[in-house]
């Protein structure tokens, strides 16, 4: 086994870890996608206090919410397959990947209509009906006057929702998605070394997530510079 | 029917026994978590020299990378340092002796410890420094002021951010099955395999952390409305 701690693997196993890079990075937009998709629509029967659908809406954030993301990840690994066989529909032999996918982008959506619907309701009932008076439809009204101040509003906690669900991705070797974790995992089994390896892990989501964090305060200053105070 | 639903209330009778070790895991690390929290809230807010680029290297390190990766570190790399020490010191002691869950313990105090940290400066620099001068004008000293004054103030602030963390702990503690804790989710993945119903046993492990979840909330709600009986305006 040689030493007991080799530094020297921390450094050799980070390239071959980064090769696996991608797989994390698709997970996590795909699931920010689908799932800020999906959470906007879950958010609009709250707004508008929509009977049964806002209930159901409230219901699904609820447990979304309340439930731990590698419980979910194990619901739908398990849970979709039992169902789309009683419609006698095979996915046993679909990747993991897409259970992943499906899973990060519905816990995305239950925290995203949260983040919208606070959002949105931060936006000035004037503006509302500031653009009624001028004959704009209800439609138009959202889709360009509230929404973008909503987005606007949201950005900071869409920057911790981003970083989080990169740390969450961190799970998805718990199925078999052969990721950066999931590679780490054949490292170790080759080298018989684990804490070298997840420190390289560590290492590399932390750059990751530092990354994440410069252009999230980049881009909060560009979006909100009609907002800086005017210098006389 | 693929779903056996008489077994969800077995399976869940049968999780429900590792509660206590899901308990421990959640609020051990956040107690931890405090001591850590407080310490280096304390060195950021005084900009101590050399210590805060530390402090702060270590909170943005432990807020960027996955508590997975925390567990990991600790349980795998502690026994090599220990054992190490021991053997150089001639302790007679191995670390195989030690306990799994104590190194959970410690691995997710550090992870609690940085998230703390963040929550214990934003409410202390939530209360307003007039607080303080009015405090000292009255001829309170520093530490009375600290305690009678700001502490109660900043506490009330941080609820909201206690009760997520709070939440996200209970969460985080269902990564411990990895492992090979019997917590909730490890009873489950026990349950599961055992009786080969694996979604009906996930599906008990859901209600029982959503159940906890909406509990947590319903204290932190009532808690809320009790801290913050000062700040209820209005005339009367």
């Amino acid at each position: 086994m040689g030493k007991a701690f080799d530094i020297e693997l921390i450094f050799t196993s980070i390239p071959q870890l980064l090769s696996y890079l991608h797989i994390t990075i698709w997970i996590l937009v795909a699931s920010l996608v689908i799932g800020s998709t999906l959470g906007l629509f879950i958010a609009l029967p709250r707004i508008y206090k929509v009977p049964v659908l806002s209930q159901i809406a409230a219901v699904y954030i609820s447990f979304m919410r309340g439930t731990p993301i590698l419980i979910q990840l194990f619901l739908v690994f398990y849970g979709i397959p039992a169902f789309l066989q009683l419609i006698h529909i095979d996915v046993s032999r679909m990747a993991p990947l897409v259970f992943v996918i499906i899973t990060y982008s519905l816990s995305t959506a239950a925290s995203f209509s949260e983040m919208m619907r606070g959002a949105i309701n931060s936006v000035d009932k004037g503006q509302t009906e500031a653009a009624y008076s001028i004959g704009m439809t209800g439609t138009q009204t959202f889709t360009r006057i509230v929404l973008p101040q909503a987005l606007v509003v949201a950005f900071p906690n869409f920057g911790n929702l981003v970083i989080g669900s990169l740390k969450d991705t961190s799970l998805a070797f718990t199925i078999g998605v052969m990721d950066m974790m999931g590679r780490g995992d054949t490292i170790i089994a080759a080298t018989a070394h684990a804490v070298e390896v997840y420190i390289a892990l560590a290492i590399i989501y932390y750059f990751v997530a530092i990354i994440l964090e410069k252009f999230f305060v980049k881009s909060e200053q560009k979006l909100q510079r009609h907002d800086q105070p005017v210098h006389v | 029917m693929v779903i056996d639903v008489p077994f969800i209330w077995t399976a869940f009778v049968e999780i429900l026994k590792a509660l206590p070790l899901t308990l421990l895991i959640t609020i051990g690390p956040l107690l931890g978590g405090l001591l850590i929290g407080i310490a280096v809230a304390a060195v950021r807010i005084n900009s101590v020299k050399i210590i805060t680029p530390i402090a702060n290297v270590y909170v943005s390190f432990f807020r960027g990378t996955p508590a997975i990766l925390h567990i990991m570190v600790i349980y795998l790399g502690f026994p090599l340092f220990i054992n190490k020490l021991s053997r150089y010191y001639e302790w007679g002691f191995n670390a195989n002796s030690i306990p799994i869950v104590v190194f959970v313990l410690i691995a997710l105090s550090f992870t609690a410890g940085a998230y703390m940290s963040e929550i214990i400066r934003s409410g202390l620099l939530a209360v307003e420094k007039g607080q303080i001068e009015a405090a000292y004008s009255v001829g309170m000293n520093r530490f009375q002021s600290m305690k009678r004054i700001v502490f109660p103030q900043a506490f009330a602030l941080s609820l909201p951010n206690l009760c997520n963390i709070f939440i996200g702990f209970l969460h985080t503690s269902s990564i411990a099955f990895i492992v090979s804790q019997k917590e909730l989710n490890g009873a489950a993945n026990i349950v599961a395999s055992n009786n080969l119903k694996f979604l009906e046993a996930y599906i008990a492990a859901a209600l029982i952390y959503w159940m906890l979840t909406m509990l947590i909330e319903g204290i932190t709600a009532l808690l809320e409305r009790k801290l913050t009986v000062y700040n209820r305006g209005g005339v009367v």
